[in-house]
C-alpha cells in the first residue's frame, strides 16, 4: 500500500483538518510537558477507577463529540443550502451524512448518558463506587478506543460511507472496496464491549448496593430508568455484536452472509441491525426520561405524579422495544402480515409513552414551578418531543410509510424525537447536576440565552424538513435542482442550522465564564432538591458518602430537609476503596491498535496486539488487589474541610 | 470486609457476590448472542448456493465424541465446586485437570472436522450456509479455546494459593461458564447436527 | 467408600446419566423413521429439559441469593432470544413474499 492510499488526499478540507489535528495534539503534548502534568494527568484521570470522575471523561468526549458531529451537520446543511451547490461532491457527502449518525448516536448519545448515569447513580442510591470500579474504568478506555478509530477514519484510509445503518449489499466489500466500513464494523465492536460492560456494572450495583431501606419502589426515578436502560443495553448489543461480526467476516474473509450470490442474504444485515437498532433508540431516550422526570419534580416542588405507572410503562417499552424493529423497512417487500403484525407493536409502544407525558404534566399541575435553564429544556421537551413522537405513530402505518420512506420527513421525525428526547435531556442533566460535581451552578442568565436560541433554531432547522419530506425530498441526496422547488424551505433549515451552532457556542461560553468567575455553592444544594446525591458535599468526597446514609421514603433527602428523618445515624467507620490502575488504558490501546490493524488486515501485527490483550486479561487475573482503606482521622479531616472549619 | 460466615466461600464476601451476579447477567448477554446466531443459521440453512447442503457434510461419529466429552466434562467441572465446598483441594485439582484435558480433546476433534469439511470443498467463502455453520460453530469454539486458557490460569492459581476468597470465586465463575458452553452445545449438536441429518 | 460418596454427590451422577440419556433420545430423530414435526418436537423437548439440568443440578441457580434477579435475567434473554430467532424466521422467511 502506498502512503497515498493510506492517507486521504486530494481534498482541501482534509487537508485543514489534518493540519488542525496535529497541531492540536502537539500543543497538548507541549502544554503536558510544560506545565509538567504528566503525572498528574496519569495518576488522576487515566488510572482513576472513581466513578464521578470517569463520568466526567464520560462527558468530555461527548462534547468532543458532538462538536464533531455538529461540524458534519453544519457541511451538510451547507451543501443542501441552495439547488445544485458545489461545497461537497457526492463521495464525501455520503461520508459525512455517515460519520454525522454514527458519531452522534453512539458516540455522543450514548456517553453523555453513560456519563450522567456514572456520575449520579451511586450518588443517588447512597453507595460509594459501582459494583466493579476496575471494569468501568475498561468500559470508558474501550469506548474512548472505539471513538478515536472511528475518528481517524477521515485522514487515514477514508470514513464509512454507507450510511450510518450500513446497509447491505452496499455496504459490501463489492460496493464499498474502501477500508471505510471496516473501521465502522472493528470501532463500532471495541465501544460496543464497553457499552456491554456499563451495562452488567449498573445493573448488579442498581440492584446489591442501594442505601439501607431503598427498595426497589422507592429509588429515584432516573435510577429505574437506568436500570431498565441496562437491561435493554444487555440483551440488545449481543445482537450488534453478532450483526459487526458478520460484516467484518463478509469484509475482510469473504464469507457470503449478506453477498448477492451464493445464498447470501442482503436484508438480513437490516433485520439484524434493526433488532439491536430499535432497543437503542430506547436506550438513548429512558435515561432521558429519568433526567426529566428529576428536574420536573425538583422545580415543581412535588413528587413525581404516578411514580407505579412511570415504573410499569418502562418495563413495558423495554420489553416492546424488542418487538418493533421491522418498521425500519417496511418497504422491503415483505408481506402484509408482516408489516400488519410491526405496525400494532409500533403503535403499542406509543401508549406507554403517552402515559410518562400525562404524568409530567400532572407533576407540575399546581406545582410552584421555577424557570431554571434545566427545567426550560424540560419543558421544551414536552411539546417538541410530542410532534416527534405522533410523526412517529403516522410513520408506524406501514401503508402509509410507502409515502414518505426514507424522505425528509423521517430525517425530520427522528431529529425531534432524539434532539429534545436525548440532546435537551443530556443539556439539561448537565446543568442540573453540574454543581453536585464542581460545586458551582453555572450561569442562569447565558444559559437561558443558549437554551432560546437552540430551542429556535432547532425548529427553524427540523420543521421546514417534514414539508420537503412530504414534497418527496428524499435523504442523503446530496444536491438538487432549482426545478424541484426544495430551495427555500433547505435554505431556512440551514439558517436554523447555523443558529444551533451559535446556541452550542453560547453553552461552551457559558461553561468557561462560569468556571471562571460564578460564585461557589457551599450549602452542596443549590436547587433545594429532592433526591440522596444532593445531602452530600458539593463537589463531592472521593468516598461519596462519610456514613452510609438511611432512607425511609421516596424523596429522602426532602423528608430529611423537612425534619423528619435522619439520614446519617451512626459514627465515622474506615472507608474500603478500590485502587487505581493502569491496565484499563493499556487494555484499551491494545484494542485501538488491534482494531486498526485489522481494519487494514495487517494480519502479524493485528495477531500480536490479540496476544498482547490476551496478556493483559491473564494479568489482571493473577493480580491480587485488595483496594485500600481511609483510616477514620483522614474522613473526619475532609469533612471538617469541606464544611468550611478551619483544620 | 463484610463477611458473611453462612454462605460458602464463593459468595462470601459482597464483592464476591456481586461478581457471580455481574457474570450471570453476562450469560444473559451470552444468551442473546447465540440466539442470534442461530436466528442467522436458521435463516441461511438451506440458502446452499453452489455448495453442499448440511446432510452431505455432517458425520455423526466426531459429533459423538464431541458431545460426550463436553457433557462429561460439564459433570467433572460440577465435581471441581463439589469438591471445593468441601474444602478437598486435591481432588478439585484432579477433576478440573480432567475438565481441562476433555476440553481440549473436543477443541482438537472440532478443528479436525473443520479440516475435513475444507477438504470436501465447503469453506467458509463458499456459501452463506457454510458461513453461518463455521462462525456458529467458530464462535462455540473460540468461547471454550478461551475457556481453556482462562481455566489453565486458574489451575496454577488454585495449586498455589488453595481455595481462597479470590480462587473460589474465580471457581465458581468459570464452572458457571463451562456449564453454558455445555448448553449451547445441546443446542448446536440438537438443531444444527441432528435437525441437518433428519 | 464414603469419601467416594462424597466426591460424587448423587445429584452429580444422576444430572450426568440424565444428559447422556437425553442425548441418546435425540439421537433417535436421525436413525428412526419419523415425520419432521416429530422430530422436531422430540430435539426440542430434550433440548429444553438438559438446559434444566445444566441450570438446577450444575450450575445451582437456585441457590443464589438474588434468586429473583436470576430468574428475570433468564427469562428476559430466552424472552429476546426466541423474539430474535422466530422474529428473524418471521420477517425474513415466513413472511417474506
Amino acid at each position: 500500500m502506498k502512503w497515498d492510499e493510506f492517507f486521504v488526499t486530494g481534498e482541501p478540507m482534509i487537508y485543514g483538518a489534518m493540519v488542525s489535528i496535529v497541531v492540536a495534539t502537539l500543543a497538548i503534548l507541549i502544554g503536558l510537558t510544560y506545565f509538567k502534568k504528566w503525572g498528574y494527568l496519569w495518576r488522576e484521570w487515566l488510572t482513576t477507577v472513581d466513578h464521578k470522575r470517569i463520568g466526567i471523561m464520560y462527558i468530555i468526549s461527548a462534547l468532543l463529540m458532538l462538536f464533531r458531529g455538529g461540524v458534519d451537520g453544519l457541511l451538510m446543511r451547507g451543501q443542501l443550502a441552495k439547488p445544485e451547490n458545489g461545497l461537497l461532491d457526492a463521495q464525501h457527502y455520503n461520508e459525512i451524512f455517515t460519520t454525522h449518525g454514527v458519531v452522534m448516536i453512539l458516540f455522543m448519545a450514548m456517553p453523555f448518558v453513560i456519563g450522567l448515569m456514572n456520575v449520579v447513580i451511586p450518588l443517588q442510591i447512597g453507595a460509594r463506587d459501582v459494583a466493579f470500579p476496575r471494569l468501568n474504568a475498561v468500559s470508558f478506555w474501550l469506548f474512548f478506543a472505539g471513538a478515536m478509530l472511528f475518528n481517524i477514519s477521515f485522514v487515514i484510509g477514508g470514513s464509512p460511507d454507507a450510511g450510518w445503518t450500513a446497509y447491505f449489499p452496499l455496504a459490501s466489500i463489492e460496493f464499498s472496496p474502501t477500508v471505510g466500513n471496516n473501521y465502522y464494523s472493528l470501532s463500532l465492536q471495541i465501544a460496543g464491549i464497553g457499552t456491554l460492560m456499563t451495562g452488567i456494572n449498573f445493573i448488579v450495583t442498581i440492584l446489591k448496593m442501594r442505601a439501607k431501606g431503598m427498595t426497589l419502589m422507592k429509588m429515584p426515578m432516573f435510577t429505574w430508568s437506568v436500570l431498565i436502560t441496562c437491561v435493554i443495553i444487555l440483551f440488545a448489543f449481543p445482537v450488534l455484536t453478532v450483526a459487526l461480526a458478520l460484516m467484518m467476516f463478509d469484509r475482510l474473509f469473504g464469507s457470503q452472509f449478506f453477498t448477492m450470490a451464493n445464498g447470501g442474504m442482503d436484508m438480513l444485515w437490516a433485520n439484524l441491525f434493526w433488532v439491536w437498532g430499535h432497543p437503542e433508540v430506547y436506550i438513548v431516550i429512558l435515561p432521558a426520561f429519568g433526567i426529566y422526570s428529576e428536574i420536573i419534580s425538583t422545580f415543581s416542588r412535588k413528587n413525581l405524579y404516578g411514580y407505579k405507572s412511570m415504573v410499569w410503562s418502562m418495563i413495558v417499552i423495554s420489553l416492546l422495544s424488542f418487538v418493533v424493529w421491522a418498521h425500519h423497512f417496511y418497504t422491503m417487500g415483505h408481506g402484509a402480515m408482516v408489516n400488519g403484525v410491526f405496525s400494532i407493536t409500533t403503535m403499542a409502544i406509543a401508549v406507554p409513552t403517552g402515559v410518562k407525558i400525562f404524568n409530567w404534566l400532572f407533576t407540575m399541575h399546581k406545582g410552584k414551578i421555577e424557570f431554571t435553564t434545566p427545567m426550560l429544556y424540560a419543558l421544551a421537551f414536552i411539546p417538541i418531543f410530542t410532534i416527534g413522537g405522533v410523526t412517529g405513530v403516522m410513520l408506524a402505518m406501514a401503508s402509509a410509510d410507502y409515502q414518505y420512506h426514507n424522505t425528509m420527513f423521517l430525517v425530520a421525525h427522528f431529529h425531534y424525537v432524539l434532539i429534545p428526547g436525548t440532546v435537551f435531556a443530556v443539556i439539561a442533566g448537565f446543568y442540573y447536576w453540574f454543581p453536585k460535581l464542581f460545586g458551582f451552578r453555572l450561569n442562569e442568565r447565558q444559559g437561558k440565552l443558549a437554551f432560546w436560541t437552540i430551542a429556535i433554531s432547532f425548529n427553524v432547522t427540523f420543521l421546514p424538513l417534514f414539508f420537503l419530506g412530504l414534497n418527496g425530498m428524499t435523504r442523503r441526496m446530496y444536491t438538487y435542482s432549482e426545478s424541484t422547488g426544495y430551495g427555500p424551505l433547505n435554505l431556512i433549515a440551514s439558517i436554523g442550522a447555523v443558529g444551533l451552532a451559535i446556541g452550542f457556542i453560547i453553552l461552551v461560553y457559558n461553561i468557561y465564564w462560569s468556571f471562571r468567575y460564578a460564585p461557589r455553592d457551599t450549602t452542596g444544594d443549590p436547587w433545594n432538591a429532592r433526591t440522596l446525591e444532593w445531602s452530600t458535599h458539593s463537589p463531592v468526597p472521593e468516598y461519596n458518602f462519610a456514613i452510609e446514609p438511611t432512607v425511609t421514603g421516596l424523596d429522602p433527602f426532602w423528608e430529611a430537609k423537612k425534619g423528619g428523618h435522619q439520614l446519617y445515624q451512626g459514627k465515622f467507620e474506615e472507608i474500603h476503596m478500590p485502587n487505581n490502575s493502569g491496565q484499563p488504558v493499556i487494555l484499551a490501546i491494545l484494542f485501538f491498535f488491534w482494531g486498526f490493524f485489522m481494519v487494514f488486515s495487517w494480519w502479524t501485527p493485528a495477531i500480536i496486539s490479540g496476544i498482547a490483550i490476551l496478556i493483559m486479561l491473564a494479568v489482571r487475573s493473577f493480580e491480587r488487589d485488595h483496594g485500600r482503606h481511609i483510616p477514620v482521622k483522614e474522613i473526619q479531616e475532609t469533612e471538617s474541610r469541606l464544611r468550611g472549619e478551619q483544620v | 470486609m463484610k463477611l458473611d460466615n453462612t454462605l460458602p466461600l464463593e459468595y462470601r464476601s459482597e464483592e464476591n457476590s456481586n461478581r457471580i451476579l455481574g457474570f450471570w447477567l453476562f450469560l444473559g448477554a451470552e444468551i442473546v448472542l447465540f440466539s442470534t446466531l442461530f436466528a442467522v443459521y436458521f435463516a441461511l440453512w438451506n440458502r446452499t448456493g453452489n455448495g453442499p447442503g448440511g446432510h452431505e457434510i455432517f458425520e455423526i461419529g466426531p459429533v459423538l465424541i464431541e458431545t460426550f466429552v463436553l457433557l462429561t466434562s460439564s459433570f467433572t467441572i460440577g465435581l471441581v465446586i463439589n469438591s471445593m465446598r468441601l474444602g478437598l483441594k486435591k481432588p478439585a485439582l484432579i477433576f478440573f485437570g480432567i475438565t481441562l484435558v476433555l476440553g481440549l480433546v473436543f477443541l482438537g476433534v472440532e478443528i479436525m472436522e473443520f479440516v475435513t469439511y475444507v477438504h470436501e470443498g465447503a469453506t467458509l467463502q463458499t456459501s452463506a450456509f457454510l458461513s453461518s455453520l463455521f462462525v456458529l460453530l467458530g464462535t462455540h469454539g473460540a468461547h471454550v479455546t478461551l475457556g481453556l486458557l482462562w481455566g489453565g490460569g486458574l489451575l496454577l492459581q488454585i495449586k498455589k494459593e488453595g481455595f481462597t476468597l479470590d480462587t473460589s470465586n474465580k471457581t465458581f465463575i468459570f464452572s458457571l461458564y463451562w456449564h453454558f458452553l455445555d448448553v449451547v452445545w445441546i443446542f448446536i449438536f440438537s438443531f444444527v447436527y441432528l435437525k441437518g441429518m433428519m | 467408600m464414603s469419601d467416594m460418596k462424597k466426591l460424587f454427590p448423587i445429584q452429580h451422577i444422576l444430572g450426568y446419566v440424565l444428559s447422556l440419556l437425553l442425548s441418546v433420545v435425540a439421537l433417535s430423530v436421525v436413525f428412526l423413521d419419523m415425520s419432521a414435526a416429530v422430530g422436531l418436537t422430540i430435539l426440542i423437548i430434550s433440548a429444553a429439559i438438559q438446559m434444566g439440568v445444566q441450570l438446577f443440578l450444575f450450575m445451582h441457580i437456585g441457590e443464589n441469593g438474588s434468586k429473583t434477579a436470576l430468574y428475570t435475567n433468564l427469562v428476559y434473554a430466552l424472552f429476546v432470544g426466541l423474539v430474535t430467532v422466530f422474529g428473524t424466521l418471521f420477517t425474513m422467511i415466513w413472511g417474506y413474499q
